[in-house]
């Protein structure tokens, strides 16, 4: 597991070094999201004033703010969420991989497909634990029963809540607890292989065991997936998040690494926020 | 007891800080409290006395009658002796069975619309507005409204036009009872459901529907309950049959025409055979009220 | 722009944090001056209290760790106050070494004194740099008080000067020792003394590069000279 001993390796000119071959390192790096320029107007009340930020592909993006400062707004128009609300719209650019998402005509079932998202209440369909994750699935494959047994299982397995979950496979997803239900979230989400995975407070209404657990499945995940999260847990995003985003109003205050955002950041008022001093 | 005695009792050793309760204001309300008490006990007692009069004459008098026969023979000639309701019940149990095919799918379908698709549309808001006046439409207008159109179309009664007048009667109630159940879901389990790439009818039917299952099935078994016991609409429509038949495009024999018939004739074995009907009608009323309570009450609570 | 926490009681905790910090540098400066004062008029009273409060310089610093260890416990401090507590952390043990050396220069003091104190080497530059020392460990505590990046780039460029002393005083030392070799007891005793100044005034320059890191957040232990102004003077 890499330690943040790894990560800050520093030659003698301040360089970052690459460990196998002590030579730079290649500093490539690919963003999934890029949002340029995003407008967000709830009728009249503008909640989201000129959003431009890059979200890294297959790291953590922490979105921190006091209520009110459009944070799960910007998540929102991340997959379009807010299409299902008349009265709510978007202007700007936000490009998934190079494609334009808020351009019309884009299709939002299959964009939600690849961009998927998890709530702060967990929401178990009324269903098996089985029927929940092949629910999502049946969408877009066409699996055989055997391939659909084996995607339940990674998916599971995925959420770490295959061994507690394996022998009641056939029970409703609502019998099972809290932490279970959103990590059972966590596993349907999964289970279509989305790209990102935005998660709106995922452990809000959680107890702090669940909250662990869930954490740690966030460090698992973001080998393979792109996360951004949501949370008004300071420590949280301390704790789970590569680049952190402070968001004021509807404004993007600071955005930059999250060792640098909570040990020198930049801006006075994200300093205020952070430390706890809201005056 | 005053509140120095109720900490007492309450093993509250030291109520030093009981300083601030006034014991005549706790006295007051004690007295409200019991003077609230006596007055709903008297009401629930005044309404549970009329409920068990009703079915103790019921019983009183249908039970007598109640023998294999009502089952087996069908209803007696004028003057004659002995006989059932084998036909009328057979009857009823067709008409409802088939208003029951129709109106569930239309019901469910236009609750379903009204609360996923037509939140703001106007044809959503007409919709509701007439459903709601079909709601309390007096049935024996409906009945006649069955009559010139169908009855008065084709001359001759039919279980199908009963069915039909039936359906009118249920359909509202199915309609209003999904949307409400429906509405009810909350819009946390659609957005999850979005959020996977779900189209919206799936959404709908899959998630939704599923979600409010028990509820929806409740509407639809007090829909039913109302219209076994409906006699008006069949009497323009239906009719009555005193032989057995299954034919629907006849006049039916069904229980309420029967008891109407009955139940103020001069024959013993035609009102003995009314009452009888009665209790039969009371107890599937209140089987299917009770069913659709255990149904809604298993799935809120698991 | 608001500077209190929304709990009082984190503010209170930060505030006693410094103000102890600030005590203990009061009394190891006070140290210092009584052991110099010791060794200018050559007293083995004096020389006695300065050991004895030595504990008292310890009991501090162990005190202000443990409530270093309790505010991280308690309150997982971010950004500016997590700096803080960093280095007041890093600092007492400045401090407390600091500390020690007055205890260094009493003890060889004593045992000066116990020799006869008949030199005839000039030590006038160990009080002058016994007096810049002090002066240094003051201002370096003045500008934490104070948050003050400038005056402790200051501080940080003249404990060069208490270095230079330093090697002059060795110098003469030295020669002092190659002419009458019967003297280079009292000689190491003195190096010994004037040693544990020039460590006093680098305690001071570490103090004063914590003040910088607190306040801008820059980490400019062991960086040259230019840079760590270059940081200080950021606005």
């Amino acid at each position: 597991m890499k330690t943040m001993f790894d990560l800050n390796k520093i030659d003698s000119h301040g360089g970052r070094v690459d460990l196998n071959t002590n030579e730079p390192a290649q500093t490539e790096v690919k963003n999934a999201i890029e949002v340029r320029n995003l407008n967000f107007f709830y009728g009249s009340f503008q909640g989201l004033k000129d959003i431009n930020l890059d979200i890294e592909e297959r790291k953590v993006t922490a979105f921190i703010g006091p209520s009110g400062c459009g944070k799960s707004t910007l998540l929102r128009t991340l997959n379009r969420m807010y299409d299902l609300y008349p009265g709510q719209r978007a202007e700007g650019e936000i490009n998934f991989y190079g494609k334009n998402t808020l351009a019309p005509g884009e299709d939002l079932n299959l964009l939600r497909s690849r961009i998927g998202m998890v709530f702060q209440k967990p929401t178990p369909f009324p269903m098996s634990i089985y029927e929940n994750i092949a629910f999502g699935v049946r969408l877009y494959e066409r699996l055989s029963r055997s391939e659909m047994d084996e995607r339940v299982e990674w998916a599971l397995n995925k959420a770490a809540l295959w061994n507690e979950a394996k022998d009641i496979l056939n029970q409703s997803g609502l019998s099972l607890s809290g932490g279970q239900q959103q990590r059972l979230c966590i596993a349907r989400g999964v289970a279509v292989k989305p790209s990102v995975i935005l998660l709106d407070e995922p452990t809000s209404a959680l107890d702090p065991i669940s909250t662990g657990k869930i954490e740690e499945l966030i460090n698992e995940l973001k080998h393979e997936y792109t996360i951004a999260i949501v949370t008004h847990n300071m420590q949280q995003a301390a704790r789970v998040s590569d680049y952190t985003a402070y968001m004021y109003l509807g404004s993007l205050i600071e955005y930059g690494k999250t060792d640098e955002i909570f040990i020198k950041p930049k801006r006075k008022e994200t300093e205020d926020y952070i430390t706890g001093r809201f005056g | 007891m005053d509140a120095q005695q109720y900490g007492e009792k309450a093993g509250l050793k030291n109520m030093n800080n009981l300083s601030n309760i006034d014991p005549a204001l706790f006295a007051k309300r004690k007295r409200a409290n019991k003077l609230g008490l006596t007055l709903s006990m008297i009401a629930m007692v005044l309404g549970m006395v009329f409920l068990f009069w009703i079915l103790g004459v019921l019983f009183y008098k249908g039970f007598s009658s109640l023998d294999l026969a009502i089952f087996t023979q069908s209803t007696p000639a004028p003057g004659s002796e002995g006989g059932g309701l084998a036909n009328a019940i057979v009857g009823s149990l067709m008409l409802v069975g088939c208003c029951t095919l129709i109106s569930t799918p239309i019901g469910v379908l236009a609750g379903l619309y009204l609360s996923e698709y037509g939140a703001r549309s106007r044809i959503a808001a007409t919709t509701r507005f007439v459903t709601d006046i079909m709601l309390s439409a007096p049935s024996i207008v409906i009945g006649l409204f069955i009559y010139a159109l169908v009855v008065a179309q084709v001359r001759h009664f039919s279980g199908w036009a009963g069915t039909i007048a039936l359906a009118l009667i249920a359909i509202p109630v199915v309609v209003r009872t999904t949307e409400n159940m429906l509405l009810l879901v909350p819009g946390s389990l659609r957005e999850a459901a979005y959020a996977l790439g779900t189209p919206k009818w799936k959404v709908a039917f899959k998630i939704t529907l599923r979600a409010a299952q028990s509820g929806v099935m409740t509407g639809i078994l007090l829909a039913l309950a109302r219209v076994s016991g409906e006699t008006a609409p069949l009497l323009f429509t239906a009719l009555n049959n005193q032989f057995f038949s299954t034919n629907m495009n006849a006049p039916m024999a069904n229980l309420p025409v029967v008891i109407f018939q009955f139940a103020m004739s001069p024959y013993d074995n035609w009102v003995d055979l009314a009452w009888g009907g009665a209790l039969l009608i009371t107890i599937a009323v209140l089987g299917l009220n009770i069913l659709a309570r255990v149904v809604f009450r298993e799935k809120v609570q698991g | 722009m608001p500077d209190k926490h929304l709990s009082s009681q984190f503010d209170a905790d930060l505030n006693s944090l410094s103000s102890r910090l600030l005590e203990m540098g009061g009394l190891v400066e006070s140290q210092i001056s009584t052991a110099m004062r010791a060794f200018t008029q050559m007293d083995l009273e004096t020389c006695n209290v300065v050991i004895e409060n030595e504990k008292l310089v310890n009991d501090l610093e162990i005190q202000i760790d443990l409530a270093c260890t309790e505010l991280i416990a308690r309150r997982q401090p971010t950004a500016r106050d997590l700096r803080l507590v960093m280095a007041v952390s890093k600092a007492i043990t400045n401090l407390e070494r600091a500390g020690d050396e007055a205890e260094r220069v009493a003890k060889r003091t004593k045992r000066l004194i116990e020799a006869g104190a008949n030199y005839n080497i000039n030590v006038a530059e160990l009080r002058l740099s016994g007096q810049m020392a002090i002066s240094l460990l003051r201002r370096s505590l003045d500008a934490f008080a104070r948050l003050d990046t400038i005056a402790a780039a200051e501080v940080v460029a003249e404990d060069r000067q208490i270095d230079e002393e330093f090697r002059g005083f060795v110098r003469k030392l030295i020669t002092y020792m190659m002419e009458d070799p019967h003297t280079i007891t009292t000689g190491l005793d003195m190096l010994s003394i004037a040693k544990a100044i020039e460590r006093i005034g680098d305690h001071s320059k570490n103090i004063a590069e914590f003040v910088i890191y607190i306040a801008k957040g820059s980490d400019v232990r062991h960086i040259p000279h230019e840079e760590l102004v270059r940081e200080a003077t950021k606005p």
